[in-house]
């Protein structure tokens, strides 16, 4: 069964197309980058891919069930594009609140974040609030939470976004690891070298439309510049097409 | 303990954390200490009628402050999770927009019952203190039924919260309540000789707005009447719950509707 199961979807805002037609699956275990340009309709589709919105048209499934359905999100660890925590909370507060949420006991929710805290490089700011982090810190702890309940499934908006070279070069390892764990990683992302190195297939949106989807292995080398070249060749080439 | 019993009592703990880390249990102990003032000029075997004048005002100022907070918590739950998107990893887990709901809900509702709560412990060890009337029959029913009180303003100020923006919501129910409060009981008296359209608006109000007059029991407890029946009391209680599983419902069927 596929982690993800995107048929002929399609969701308006008014008179506006935020995604139009599109239909992908992604494989289990699989790492699948989700790229375009602001308003291409990244957000939007992983809003539908969260339960958030209901698709207009077409059919959206998460590892065969609608992910609408609170037990479908069981499975499903989600880090938003905007790192917003509640500001008067620690990290472990932070945590024990999503993990109730989740529905694991205090004993499971200790054992997991003693884990997760360092592995995530929180290690030293235990004991702090939230309104006292940086943007990257917020990312961190946003990670944590993503990967707090064990999920199979990983949905990352825009995750590098605030991140130090170093914070990168360990979330890069991070989805490595989780990679070999079997897990699925589903990330939309505007880096595209970050891209090409972490993602075994990329998606390319343009104004809600699916424009491209191919293996990474097919385009691989270049540092990075292969993709940037699709990427940009395929902007050009659907803005020329649009105004001749 | 249950998966939802748990996500509830998560919910309901963020509200209660919250109530302590953004600093307004002070306002509440500010409050408390403002309730106590008049009740400071309480002098044992005093003029009477003075002191209940006294009693009157310090129930007085407990009713205004409970309200206050209660619409003002209530009705804070969701806009900033909205505004700050910190709905989104919630929404993402396991939990149900009305799990999210009731636990929003009964946080609200206990941080209020606690603020209020407080408010008369402290004014039942200084009526005690002052005047020997150590938490009566009658102040143990009023304070229920003020809990009642609260069951119904949190709903009507959450409902609210999804009408109309966070300032709205607060003169809104802020007139609604206090409205009902000094003129509820006599809304039709007051409309009876006026024409059929305005006399059809005060029966709209009286049908809807909530009729917070009823768990009023301040007069009681000032002349020391004793309590009213259980019947009674059980009656008012069950409006409450009704009338906030009313709101609660509408809020939900509402949230429900919400893009996020």
């Amino acid at each position: 069964m596929d982690a993800i199961v995107l048929d002929h979807v399609a969701r308006r805002f008014g008179a506006v197309h935020a995604v139009s037609d599109v239909s992908l699956s992604v494989r289990p275990g699989e790492i699948m980058g989700f790229l375009g340009t602001n308003g291409a309709g990244k957000t939007t589709t992983i809003k539908m891919l969260l339960g958030f919105l209901a698709p207009d048209t077409g059919r959206v499934r998460v590892f065969g069930a609608d992910p609408a359905d609170p037990r479908a999100r069981a499975r499903i660890g989600y880090m938003p594009e905007t790192a917003c925590y509640y500001p008067y909370l620690n990290i472990r507060e932070l945590l024990n609140f999503y993990g109730e949420l989740c529905g694991m006991t205090a004993a499971a929710i200790r054992a997991r974040a003693d884990r997760l805290i360092p592995q995530v490089g929180l290690a030293g700011a235990g004991g702090r609030l939230l309104r006292h982090y940086s943007k990257g810190m917020l990312q961190r702890a946003g990670i944590a939470q993503a990967l707090l309940h064990d999920p199979d499934l990983l949905i990352l908006d825009e995750p590098l976004t605030g991140l130090d070279p170093l914070a990168r070069i360990q979330f890069r390892d991070l989805i490595r690891s989780l990679h070999d764990q079997g897990k699925t990683v589903f990330f939309s992302s505007h880096e595209l070298s970050e891209a090409e190195l972490i993602c075994d297939r990329v998606a390319i949106l343009k104004e809600g439309r699916l424009v491209w989807l191919g293996a990474c292995g097919e385009i691989a080398g270049d540092g990075g510049r292969n993709l940037e070249r699709i990427f940009l060749n395929l902007l050009t080439r659907t803005e020329s097409e649009a105004h001749p | 303990m249950n998966a939802c019993l748990r996500q509830l009592a998560a919910l309901c703990g963020l509200s209660l954390r919250e109530l302590f880390r953004r600093k307004d249990v002070w306002v509440v102990l500010a409050l408390g200490l403002l309730i106590l003032a008049p009740l400071a000029e309480l002098k044992p075997y005093g003029i009477g009628g003075a002191s209940r004048h006294l009693h009157e005002i310090a129930l007085l100022l407990i009713w205004v402050a409970s309200a206050f907070i209660a619409i003002g918590v209530a009705g804070r739950q969701f806009p900033p999770e909205f505004e700050h998107r910190t709905i989104h990893p919630m929404l993402a887990k396991p939990a149900s927009r009305t799990t999210l709901l009731v636990g929003k809900y009964l946080g609200a509702w206990s941080a209020s019952a606690l603020a209020t709560g407080s408010f008369y412990l402290l004014y039942g060890l200084f009526a005690g203190v002052k005047m020997d009337l150590w938490f009566p029959p009658v102040f143990i029913q009023a304070f229920v039924l003020h809990v009642g009180f609260l069951t119904v303003v949190t709903a009507f100020s959450m409902l609210g919260s999804f009408c109309v923006t966070p300032a709205a919501n607060l003169t809104v129910s802020g007139i609604v309540v206090g409205g009902m409060f000094a003129f509820g009981e006599h809304l039709e008296e007051m409309t009876a000789g006026h024409p059929a359209p305005i006399r059809a608006l005060a029966w709209l109000a009286d049908a809807i707005a909530p009729h917070v007059e009823f768990f009023d029991l301040r007069r009681r407890v000032i002349h020391e009447w004793g309590p009213v029946g259980a019947d009674v009391a059980a009656a008012v209680m069950l409006y409450a719950v009704v009338y906030a599983v009313a709101c609660l419902a509408i809020t939900g069927w509402l949230f429900r509707r919400r893009t996020c």
